[in-house]
């Protein structure tokens, strides 16, 4: 990466006419925020203190650096700005590393603009690839595997990229849903920047999801809709965003493990009918695999204990828990056939 | 088998083994230094599990021949030995472990015959019952074209009356060994599964029917008979598939030759599970209803595990109410709600088996002889 100064056509600004700039061409631009109405105050105020970058073209200038600064200015009515002018030989990979450097090197840049910066010099470098030095000196990434996949975030769906600018999708979520076909990745996008569920919940619905319409041999989006419309009727839309996802993981569950989803209700039905109170808590096995059931006991005093003892000698005597460690079928048990 | 490449590792270069071995195969081998050679050239493929199917390394046993099977303590084990003669396989079945049990997986035949002789001889020595097989890492007869091994078993555990071998496989490669003077020391056994998931799982394996009329040739020549419905791939409507399979069993073999069968419900190590999502994308197999089981590996759900074992059980006794059936690796509670009983109602499962070996395949062991009793 060599000196800006020696892609600059001089050392001074230079006013041009904002007219002469061509703001459909959006080639070089790194920044995702659209709007200019804080840039505008700051530029009332105090000035444009940073004259934007421009790339003389036959018909004008192309805007390298400086597009919300020149939406603001043009917003305050402006007709002439004072402007950076590279030379006109300058290549477009001179260019890019400018429009790079110009953001990266002042503020942190988003995942999104990562990827447009990425996507951006990798277009116009000799080779195709990134030298690990301009990575390293425009302070992005160098990893392969992490440049690819950022790469492929600028490419996704409009709906994607912004679940990501939002932070309701994280990146590497993003990057699996970039596998799946372009409509479910939108829909689940959506989904989640209206829900907003954490990165673990987000894998178990797309997981879920993927694995019920393998095994059903239906479209994921179908297995989508359907259990969604299962949440909308019973949590409404009044709920809120943790319920109607605690709803939704619970449908797709239920339809991914229905004998052992079941399992858990019958035990839990089984539980509800012993009435322990709070002081007594019975968990069965993990997943029902082993034999052995865990009874927790709270206590402060001996007079707790003394309760809690005549409370196990009756639960010794119910039906239910004799069930529950004897029984064949055991009480958990109930399921459907294969 | 088809093979692309044939590596020989130089410690076992000029050996008898190894010439006739190359001799029959017939094709170029590549001398090579040690088994990282090997590794790399399989893992730098595309496939490296598929690529590894298709190269073959002759190499010595660095390890024991005689290891006990890998069972957990969380599960009920048969208590049988492995014979470790080779790795990995050339048929193609989407559930294989052991597409996930080496690091690359790769076809491997070990040369090192005058050890695993000593071994065996050390173990006939014992005059005890102990059951052995070959099946366990590999299938029994693929390595026969081309090797003679298996007959070369046959001859030697005919020579003792305490030990058992039990060739496991899912081809129909007998030919050269039916009329080998077996004296019943040797089990035939077929792995056996429902027709539809043959089919859609078990590439490149033959089929059923094939599989039962090989069995019925092989007791034919008085071979004992084992089989092994395993994995069982339990999926909606599923039970009818086995059943009619259990059938099909009973139509082509007199119960009378057979000294065992097993149940085994599919589990497998996590790691297997984006393998078969890669390598078989139209395969439903991974997608079950599973659970993490005591061991760490994905199981079955415990009760479609038990309904699935009672109903085939119950097919399998209704033809053959003598023959010993077992579980493989499953706990006392599914013993009893399939089956019944606890192994240790009945002396331990090793005892067991054991004592089905002592009866149909005429084992005279010294003393006691049948293993103990199991915990």
């Amino acid at each position: 990466m060599a000196s800006d100064g020696l892609w600059l056509e001089a050392e001074a600004d230079r006013f041009i006419s904002l007219a002469d700039i061509d703001r459909s061409d959006e080639r070089f631009r790194i920044t995702t925020r659209r709007d200019s109405g804080d840039l505008q105050s700051s530029i009332r105020r105090f000035g444009l203190r940073t004259a934007p970058l421009v790339l003389p073209a036959d018909d004008g200038f192309v805007l390298v650096s400086g597009f919300r600064r020149v939406d603001a200015c043009r917003g305050l009515g402006r007709e002439r700005i004072p402007a950076r002018v590279m030379r006109r030989d300058a290549s477009a990979y001179a260019c890019a590393l400018l429009a790079v450097a110009e953001n990266s090197l002042e503020r942190s840049l988003n995942p999104i603009e990562i990827s447009r910066a990425l996507n951006l010099l990798e277009q116009h470098v000799s080779g195709g690839k990134l030298p690990p030095e301009d990575a390293a000196g425009l302070g992005l990434p160098a990893h392969p595997a992490q440049i690819a996949r950022l790469k492929r975030l600028g490419r996704m769906p409009a709906e994607v990229q912004a679940a990501v600018l939002e932070g309701a999708l994280a990146p590497a979520m993003a990057d699996e849903i970039g596998d799946l076909e372009e409509a479910l990745g939108i829909a689940l996008a959506q989904l989640f920047r209206r829900l907003r569920p954490g990165l673990n919940k987000q894998r178990e619905i797309v997981a879920f999801l993927m694995e019920i319409a393998a095994r059903e041999g239906i479209g994921p989006e179908q297995v989508l809709e359907q259990a969604w419309k299962g949440c909308e009727g019973s949590a409404g839309d009044q709920e809120d965003r943790n319920q109607q996802t605690h709803c939704l993981r619970q449908c797709l569950r239920r339809r991914r493990f229905p004998a052992l989803a079941q399992a858990e209700e019958n035990f839990h039905a089984l539980r509800r009918r012993l009435k322990l109170g709070e002081a007594i808590q019975l968990a069965p096995p993990r997943d029902f695999e082993g034999t052995r059931l865990t009874l927790t006991l709270s206590f402060e005093t001996l007079d707790d204990v003394a309760r809690l003892r005549t409370k196990l000698d009756e639960l010794i005597d119910r039906r239910d828990f004799r069930t529950l460690l004897t029984g064949k079928p055991r009480g958990f048990d109930g399921t459907s056939g294969v | 088998m088809i093979l692309d490449a044939l590596y020989v590792d130089r410690q076992v270069v000029g050996r008898p083994e190894t010439e006739a071995a190359c001799r029959r195969l017939g094709m170029p081998a590549e001398t090579v230094g040690s088994a990282a050679e090997v590794y790399a050239a399989v893992a730098a493929a595309q496939d490296p599990i598929g690529r590894g199917k298709r190269v073959l390394y002759l190499t010595r046993n660095k390890g024991a021949f005689v290891k006990p099977c890998p069972g957990t303590r969380h599960y009920r084990c048969c208590g049988y030995k492995i014979l470790h003669v080779g790795t990995f396989c050339t048929m193609d079945c989407s559930y294989c472990i052991l597409q996930s049990y080496f690091h690359p997986p790769v076809l491997q035949y070990f040369i090192n015959h005058q050890e695993m002789d000593h071994e065996l001889e050390q173990l006939f020595a014992t005059r005890a019952v102990h059951r052995l097989g070959t099946g366990e890492f590999t299938d029994s007869l693929i390595w026969e074209p081309w090797t003679g091994l298996s007959a070369r078993l046959i001859r030697k555990f005919a020579d003792q009356d305490g030990c058992v071998l039990e060739l496991k496989t899912k081809t129909v490669g007998i030919e050269t060994l039916l009329d080998l003077p077996h004296r019943r020391r040797t089990i035939l056994a077929w792995s056996l599964n429902a027709e539809r998931v043959i089919r859609a799982e078990e590439r490149g394996t033959a089929p059923l029917g094939a599989r039962l009329k090989a069995a019925a040739r092989a007791a034919a020549h008085g071979y004992p008979l084992a089989f092994h419905f395993d994995p069982i791939v339990i999926a909606e409507n599923g039970e009818a598939d086995y059943l009619r399979a259990v059938e099909r069993l009973f139509a082509a073999i007199d119960p009378g030759h057979i000294v065992w069968i097993s149940m085994g419900a599919l589990r497998f190590m996590s790691e297997l599970k984006t393998i078969v999502q890669r390598r078989f994308e139209r395969s439903q197999i991974v997608y079950g209803e599973f659970i993490a089981g005591l061991d760490g590996k994905i199981r079955y759900f415990k009760p479609l595990r038990m309904r699935a074992y009672r109903a085939l059980a119950a097919a399998i006794r209704a033809h053959a109410p003598e023959v010993c059936v077992y579980l493989c690796m499953e706990d006392d509670e599914v013993w009893r709600h399939a089956l019944g009983f606890t192994p240790a109602e009945r002396g331990g499962l090793a005892r067991m088996l054991d004592e089905a070996a002592v009866e149909r395949c005429g084992l005279k062991p010294a003393g006691e002889g049948v293993g103990p009793v199991d915990s």
